[in-house]
């Protein structure tokens, strides 16, 4: 009894099991019922069958969600990448104290629940909010302009809540960049145009690639900021999946759509890797 | 001539950066003044000035039962959470197992999903075995997305830890629960109390997994105010939100103390 509980293995396992089980317990074994759900007839015990998923692609409603999912991501990656790009860059150049600051600054609010800071949104964008009052007041406009409740609305709400990501994902790979370089390119007459596309933006790419398929896979799954800053509207995968889930009861088709959202998503990251990958080998080949 | 270039382009650059800092924080800014508006209706800026919409939380049982009842469930699972990682993760630097490869690969592996799959799943599962709608299938699932962040804040902790030490303890007489507590406890202690208010702060904001796993005894305080901004806007929410950002800045200001942000998200971004 002493040798076994002084083995170490038999203490490695003994402290393995209580994270495993609630691994396999709430997330392995659930997936795959969630399949099996998917694919049979009555909840997953009956005979094997592709209707759910045929169903979601034989209805262009569905197919159109789809889409809509797919495209207000990609506004957002869009959006991050144009918005955050510049502040990568000066946090890379920043002193670190600066540096710190700014990285406090951004992701302290990505603690705080999504669902407030949409309130937040609403507020800022609503009717009666601080953009549409001031513009009144100035009198640029007479009414109040539409900023909620549509699609700009659900790529401004995401894309408050991913850029933090985009951000932090290119600035990892611009902090390494050795700083000589653009001494070196600067003294060869280099101008900061020509020292931005052979220096920052190469050196970076990495960081903007692990940015885009964070940014991508965040808003294609997330389901708070379109529902509330979308309206019924702008209805979105996610959000479609919640209403098979909890209002039509539908459960093999909230299946089916959950494993569609997943799909989709490693599909066009995948296709995104390969794109950039063989753009990148092609590179290499030419020179 | 090139240092006036240098001093102008991190102007540019720098007022881009305000903008973006600000679009970032002035959400969570804004609702604060809002929530003392004398006017029952939302908007900024706020007139008058008046404390009633903090009264009129009192109104509103629930968001004083959910919001307890939210605080509960997010100790519970930050404790929980705490232990399970901290236990799995010591277990997989220290001694290496088999497998240890595939073993904490499984261990992050719900941090690869999202949380509106992991929420269906749970759901679907524990419709089948009797635990949907009830408090410990609420609380295991949020222990669920919880460990993950605590197993990769432990590990990372315990890179720096000089395992020589434990060794001296041993040799000079000390058991292997003595050894933990009085030498290798106090060593990663500050990584095991950021994957706390981590796992705290994770499952006191969460929708996603939530919003399948509440029953209307079981409501959190997330998604009560969910529900209330889909039916009316009133500066009611801005009150209670205004409460919430107070307490989350308590907490964010210990992880940024004890840990530092920039390195707790530095390991998270890879995960997702």
């Amino acid at each position: 009894m002493n040798s076994l509980l002084r083995s170490k293995g038999f203490i490695a396992t003994l402290l393995l099991v209580p994270g495993l089980i609630i691994i396999l317990g709430v997330f392995i074994l659930p997936m795959f019922y969630m399949l099996m759900i998917s694919l049979r007839e009555d909840m997953g015990q009956g005979a094997w069958t592709l209707a759910s998923y045929a169903h979601l692609f034989k209805d262009t409603y569905y197919v159109q969600i789809l889409w809509r999912t797919v495209r207000l991501s990609l506004y957002t990656v869009c959006v991050c990448l144009v918005l955050g790009f510049p502040v990568a860059m000066y946090m890379a150049q920043a002193t670190p104290k600066m540096r710190g600051l700014i990285t406090f600054l951004i992701i302290s609010p990505h603690l705080i629940s999504v669902v407030i800071r949409n309130f937040g949104w609403v507020v800022i964008l609503g009717n009666n909010g601080f953009i549409n009052n001031t513009l009144m007041s100035l009198d640029v406009i007479s009414e109040p302009l539409r900023l909620l409740y549509n699609e700009l609305g659900v790529v401004i709400g995401l894309s408050d809540s991913l850029i933090v990501y985009m951000v932090l994902a290119i600035s990892t790979s611009l902090y390494a960049v050795d700083s000589s370089l653009y001494k070196a390119a600067g003294i060869l007459g280099a101008t900061r145009f020509k020292q931005f596309f052979s220096i920052t933006l190469p050196l970076s790419i990495p960081g903007i690639f692990a940015g885009t398929t964070l940014v991508f896979s965040l808003a294609m799954s997330s389901f708070v900021t379109p529902a509330l800053m979308g309206g019924t509207s702008v209805k979105v995968l996610p959000v479609l999946a919640y209403e098979q889930m909890m209002a039509s009861l539908n459960w093999s088709l909230g299946a089916a759509i959950a494993f569609l959202l997943l799909g989709s998503t490693i599909g066009l990251v995948t296709l995104f890797t390969k794109l950039v990958e063989t753009k990148r080998y092609k590179e290499v080949f030419s020179s | 001539m090139i240092r006036e270039k240098k001093s102008r382009r991190p102007s540019v650059l720098g007022i881009i950066t305000f903008f973006v800092v600000l679009m970032v924080i002035s959400p969570l800014l804004i609702i604060i003044p809002t929530s003392f508006t004398s006017t029952g209706v939302l908007r900024f800026p706020p007139q008058g000035f008046s404390l009633q919409w903090y009264e009129k939380i009192f109104d509103r049982p629930e968001f004083i039962e959910s919001f307890g009842f939210s605080l509960q469930l997010a100790i519970i699972t930050a404790v929980i959470a705490t232990v399970i990682g901290t236990l799995a993760a010591l277990a997989l630097h220290k001694y290496k197992p088999r497998g240890s490869g595939v073993i904490s690969s499984l261990l992050l592996s719900p941090l690869t999903v999202p949380a509106l799959i992991i929420g269906i799943a749970a759901l679907l599962f524990f419709t089948r075995i009797g635990l949907a709608g009830t408090f410990l299938g609420l609380l295991l699932s949020h222990i669920l997305i919880s460990v993950p962040y605590v197993v990769r804040l432990v590990y990372t902790g315990l890179s720096t830890f000089d395992y020589t030490l434990e060794r001296a303890a041993s040799i000079l007489g000390a058991n292997p629960l003595r050894t933990f507590w009085d030498v290798t406890f106090p060593l990663i202690r500050p990584a095991v109390l950021s994957g706390c208010v981590f796992a705290f702060l994770t499952s006191f904001d969460n929708v996603t997994v939530s919003l399948f796993m509440i029953s209307p005894s079981t409501t959190t305080l997330p998604m009560a105010i969910f529900n209330y901004m889909q039916e009316s806007l009133t500066p009611l929410v801005a009150s209670i939100s205004s409460i919430v950002i107070l307490l989350s800045l308590v907490f964010i200001f210990i992880l940024e103390r004890v840990y530092g942000l920039d390195r707790l998200f530095g390991s998270n971004s890879h995960a997702h």
